[in-house]
């Protein structure tokens, strides 16, 4: 009896595709078997339309919370994507028969539940995995076993890097691509690859889970092929595509395939499935993801020197690729160095009886030769030619999610389409105001609409655009944004739906999670920002409604103010947004007055708490400035007045309200001075007195400075007291002075010179001498002194 | 030449301070050639690959060779293909981080010949890279062959072997541009004689430079793009460190005849972690930061500075390394610049060693006596 033919590959591998499409010229099958998610048969006819350009990737998810995801990602020269192109060209029947996605998910629960603890970044890693017999994805797979399910031990290989060692190579990659990627002798790869996966398979292996999953789904592809013949087809017919691993152990007629029994048995989650454009940057295992192929470009390259039949060019032109990336930046190479390197790389493959310089062969080559040595001369260069910035990319209207299809709409309609075409990144700048030179209302207000919709996908957790911090001399219209498209944003988009249909549903949803979530007043403050951002006026108005409801229930003063600055900017510059800020104004007013009346109590704290304070102050002092005609600034300027003439509070903070009254013109100079000798005067306790001028001298120094009166009358305090509280007094009036300038500092000390009846000058030519010994034996004496609370 | 030859030959039997890599490895050179299987190159005594084995270690029939060089194979594969591809090599690097070493070995396993050496110095001639005169003779009975000094380099060219070219960035620039033309053209002209001489095939050059010297003379582009250039690193992994300061240590005492015995693991550990703390400027953990002192404190310091404590212990003291011994070296090897490195050292004294405990404490008092 025949069996089907089995064509093992490595995924991702230039010359499985090259081997596996002179196989299938060769055999003409009827069928082509893939390993595959075998629920994706339907995305085929999409994968290989003619508008498809890969690197593209079947992504599965789940569609009940938490979201699981799947990545499938093919490139134009995988083995697999060749099979469904030469089905297509042979008009062979084509199918995935892996296990479907919906057991797939289910099962990576269950090997986070077998792991028990699981590691801060499993769920990460989870996401990456793949379903595809992808032989380095296994890898990890591996690796996140064995570290899941004993502690991680140092040093400790993969199975496929142990492999590779016991071959005399340092790594899996370059074993496999030494052995494998340069022979061109018909069949050698299949036979080989086949060797491969069997001599694997007895290699001892310690992660019985990941074992135990390959067997299970071994045993399911047994069944898809048996059913597959059972239906009529002659075994001899199919070519069954599928991971070198399981390449001795795919024949139905040897091994049993897997019962109905068995089949109901499997857990399953409901899932679905789209396709979605990939990038060589998200192939390559440098953007963090495990999986892949280090050098999708590399990769390309070698694929076409294949396809070209000019594979012993390809250290030429690898080589060259870099020297021409380092002339385009900048630094000269000769091409005689480049010669030089291909001998080199040439002679380094000779050396471990290659046929072929491999890449890590060509890098070491290309380090010397070209870096001179340096590897990080010649990184960038290096990373463009291996991993390119190549991103695939869908017909219109090829399965997608509605979001996604919403995202496609909004993203045409804003004129944005163009940044969607490579992954690099680029500026955006937008212009808030009116075009007053276009006719339609659409595209004068084109910039304000990319606001908000750039805005909306940053709440949504899509990484596509990044707000850059606005330079203080921005106007209020103007935003600048990094935009750059990665197909992270893709997956992002594609777990958003379990939020909305479309991007403005799931934003509005998102609000409202986070304001059910909320509990502080600046919390809700900050949705109304960010829905008035958005420009989404009901998720502002529920925000709102519940910041009303927060601000009544709370009183404190720091959250009170920051939400009431909040608020205040939202309506100062909310008509740049072209809305109506008139809701917010009554809002407020209402923080205000709570805040306003909240201030004394909470000035009972501690000094660390009052840093938090002088902040709040001075933004509520800020909206009373603003808003004078609304809000009820007496309210205000009266609790400060309490505050300032209390003895009991924060002194720090009263001697900062003082500031402010004293700011505000409700203190005369002569209460400032009767004020002053009240707190200074020698009874009071040293840090009561400092504090309060450390407070007073946080703002308007320069109002400080002129008014010789309350030098003196710190003067006279300093005088009065006696060593010890001198000494205490000391460490608050230095923390005081210590954020003056040196200028500020000089002009305090003439006006004290002054006083002390020196003059002015004398008193600086004083400090601009050397000191004398005696006045270092003094210093000296205060290097004991401790300042630790400083 | 082969008078010079013959005078090394019978120094070899004890009284030389320093044998040559040939000669001390010898019979591993020989185990090697005999046992060649692979093809070798014009010119060479061995394979490349039998080279590699010789530095980087491994078993030839019964015979253990041991490892000259540690940590870096890949960067040893670089350098052998490059001197297949008869490009010449140049080896940069920190201090200390066996430039010379590898350089050495390297001409010993592939020409059985390490000795056709110019040692670059601020005062190095053209002339002695290319050729000079026996003056009296040139005098007497004019330009002749015999009247010739060729340089190691010109000897090199001749015979087909590699050369080697130490500290090539302490030479003069105008001296450094000699070897450009030399290098591309793989000739010496000697118009004296109105002839030419051209490499024979197996010839190339290995030159070694200074990082920490880049900027005095440095090397012009058109000079740098005649080498492959290998950049040779600080040993990556503290184990391989203490490795390569055991193992050299103990071939130092046997070759030195150092009465002392070998320091103990521990020892020499110790002395690594602070060469490697003080060198990167932060403790191994990388939790606190140590100010660097002027120094470089490479791994053939400590190498040295163990082999002088060893040295000290087997004349003044009782004949086992104890912990002033060591710390007598440290001070040597770590204050270099007094006033700074003085407070540096104190400073990682009392910051870090005093604070690692019970197996630290004696070195943290020998030490500190010695700074004090």
């Amino acid at each position: 009896m025949f069996a089907p033919h089995i064509f093992g590959v490595r995924h991702l591998s230039p010359s499985g595709g090259w081997h596996l499409r002179r196989y299938l010229d060769d055999i003409k099958p009827k069928i082509v078997l893939i390993e595959g998610l075998s629920d994706a048969g339907g995305l085929i006819s999409d994968m290989v339309r003619p508008q498809t350009k890969p690197p593209i990737a079947i992504l599965a998810f789940t569609d009940c919370q938490p979201v699981r995801t799947l990545v499938y990602p093919m490139s134009n020269y995988c083995a697999e994507y060749q099979a469904l192109v030469w089905a297509k060209e042979n008009k062979a029947n084509v199918e995935f028969i892996d296990l479907p996605s919906s057991i797939f998910l289910a099962l990576q629960g269950r090997r986070g539940a077998a792991a028990e603890a699981p590691l801060p970044d499993f769920d990460e890693a989870e996401k990456t995995k793949n379903d595809s017999e992808k032989v380095a994805e296994q890898e990890d797979e591996a690796d996140d076993q064995l570290e899941a399910a004993s502690p991680p031990e140092p040093g400790k290989l993969s199975l496929y890097d142990r492999f590779a060692r016991s071959a005399g190579e340092d790594n899996y990659e370059t074993y496999w691509e030494r052995r494998f990627e340069h022979n061109l002798t018909d069949h050698s790869y299949r036979l080989a690859a086949y060797e491969f996966g069997k001599g694997l398979r007895e290699f001892d292996d310690d992660s019985p889970h990941w074992r135990a999953e390959n067997l299970v789904r071994e045993a399911y592809m047994r069944r898809c092929i048996d059913q597959v013949i059972a239906s009529g087809a002659k075994p001899e017919d199919i070519v069954v595509v599928c991971g070198a691993f399981h390449a001795s152990v795919l024949d139905p007629a040897q091994f049993p395939p897997m019962s109905d029994a068995e089949l109901a048995e499997l857990p399953a989650l409901p899932s679905k499935l789209t396709l979605m454009p990939y990038s060589y940057f998200k192939l390559s295992s440098q953007s963090g993801y495990g999986a892949g192929n280090k050098a999708p470009a590399y990769f390309e390259l070698l694929w076409d020197c294949l396809e070209k039949s000019d594979l012993h060019h390809l250290p030429a032109l690898y080589l060259s690729s870099v020297v021409r990336h380092m002339r385009a930046a900048g630094t000269h190479r000769s091409t005689a160095e480049v010669i030089e390197a291909v001998r080199l790389a040439k002679t380094l493959s000779a050396m471990r009886g290659g046929i072929a310089p491999t890449l890590a062969d060509l890098q070491d080559a290309a380090i010397t030769l070209i870096g001179h040595g340096e590897r990080s001369v010649i990184a960038e260069a290096l990373a463009r030619v291996e991993v390119g910035t190549a991103v695939g990319s869908l017909p219109k209207g090829v399965s997608r999610t509605s979001i996604q299809e919403d995202f496609e709409r909004e993203m045409e309609r804003l004129k944005l389409t163009k940044y969607q075409s490579t992954t690099v990144k680029q500026d955006l700048a937008l212009d808030l105001r009116e075009n007053r030179r276009v006719k339609s209302d659409e595209a004068a207000w084109l910039d304000l609409n990319r606001s908000f919709f750039l805005h909306r996908l940053a709440v949504l957790g899509v990484d596509f655009a990044r707000k850059q911090l606005a330079p203080r001399d921005n106007p209020g219209w103007a935003e600048n944004w990094v935009v750059r498209w990665t197909p992270e944003c893709e997956i992002n988009l594609v777990e958003a739906v379990l939020l909305g249909e479309t991007v403005e549903l799931a934003t509005a949803f998102r609000f409202r999670q986070r304001l059910d979530a909320c509990q502080r007043v600046g919390e809700a403050a900050e949705v109304v920002r960010d829905a008035c951002e958005c420009g989404m006026m009901e998720s502002m108005e529920t925000a709102r409604n519940r910041l009303q409801a927060l601000a009544t229930e709370t009183s404190e003063f720091v959250s009170v103010a920051h939400a009431a600055h909040e608020l205040g900017m939202i309506a100062r510059y909310g008509d740049v947004r072209r809305f109506d800020a008139s809701p917010l104004l009554p809002l407020v007013e209402e923080l205000f007055v709570s805040g306003a009346l909240a201030l004394g109590s909470s000035a009972h704290c501690d000094n660390e708490a009052a840093k938090q304070i002088v902040i709040a102050m001075e933004e509520l002092n800020r909206v009373s400035l603003e808003y004078h005609e609304r809000v009820d600034e007496d309210l205000w300027v009266r609790a400060l007045s309490e505050l300032s003439d209390a003895d009991d509070r924060n002194p720090i903070l009263s001697g900062y309200a003082c500031a402010i009254l004293l700011e505000r013109n409700k203190l005369t100079g002569e209460e400032l001075a009767r004020e002053v000798s009240r707190r200074l005067s020698p009874g009071i306790e040293a840090d009561l007195g400092a504090g309060w001028f450390e407070g007073l001298s946080k703002r308007n120094r320069y109002a400080l400075l002129a008014r010789l009166p309350l030098w003196e009358q710190l003067a006279s305090y300093v005088e009065s007291l006696d060593a010890e509280q001198f000494k205490r007094a000391l460490v608050f009036l230095r923390r005081a002075f210590g954020t003056f300038s040196p200028q500020e500092k000089r002009s305090i000390s003439e006006n004290l010179g002054e006083l002390w009846g020196i003059g002015a000058d004398h008193a600086s030519e004083v400090l601009s001498n050397q000191l004398t010994e005696q006045e270092e034996v003094k210093l000296k004496e205060l290097d004991d002194f401790d300042f630790s609370d400083l | 030449m082969a008078t010079k030859k013959t005078t090394t030959k019978q120094d070899a039997n004890g009284s030389t301070l320093r044998l040559t890599a040939e000669e001390l490895f010898a019979e591993e050179i020989d185990a090697l050639i005999k046992a060649e299987t692979h093809p070798v190159p014009a010119g060479w005594k061995m394979s490349p690959r039998s080279v590699l084995t010789y530095i980087c270690g491994g078993k030839c029939g019964t015979l253990d060779i041991t490892p000259k060089y540690i940590g870096h194979e890949r960067l040893v594969e670089i350098a052998i293909s490059t001197l297949v591809t008869d490009r010449a090599l140049l080896l940069i690097g920190e201090p200390g981080t066996a430039k010379s070493w590898l350089s050495e070995h390297l001409t010993a396993a592939v020409n059985g010949d390490s000795t056709k050496v110019v040692q670059g110095t601020a005062g190095t001639t053209e002339e002695q890279i290319r050729y000079t005169w026996n003056y009296a003779m040139l005098i007497a009975s004019g330009p002749s062959e015999d009247a010739l000094i060729k340089s190691p380099i010109f000897r090199a060219l001749e015979s087909g072997s590699v050369a080697r070219f130490e500290e090539i960035t302490r030479c003069a620039s105008e001296v450094q541009d000699a070897m450009i033309s030399l290098l591309s053209e793989k000739r010496i002209s000697v118009p004296e004689l109105a002839t030419e001489v051209a490499a024979k095939k197996g010839f190339s050059i290995i030159a070694t430079a200074n990082t920490r010297d880049r900027g005095v003379n440095d090397m012009s582009a058109a000079l740098k793009r005649r080498f492959n250039i290998i950049v040779l690193p600080t040993p990556k992994a503290i184990e391989t460190e203490i490795d390569i300061v055991r193992k050299r240590v103990s071939e130092l005492a046997s070759n030195l005849d150092l009465r002392a015995e070998i320091p103990s693991d521990e020892a020499v550990e110790q002395v690594v972690t602070i060469f490697r703390e003080l060198r990167s400027g932060q403790t191994l953990d990388g939790k606190a930061k140590v100010k660097a002192p002027s120094g470089v404190l490479s791994t053939a310091e400590a190498i040295s500075l163990l082999a002088n404590s060893m040295a000290l212990a087997g004349n003044f003291g009782t004949g086992v390394v104890s912990e002033s011994d060591i710390a007598a070296g440290l001070q040597g090897a770590v204050v270099k610049d007094e006033e700074k490195d003085h407070l540096v050292w104190e400073e990682y004294l009392k910051n870090v060693m005093k604070k690692r405990g019970a197996a630290w404490r004696k070195l943290y008092a020998a030490c500190s006596e010695q700074n004090g």
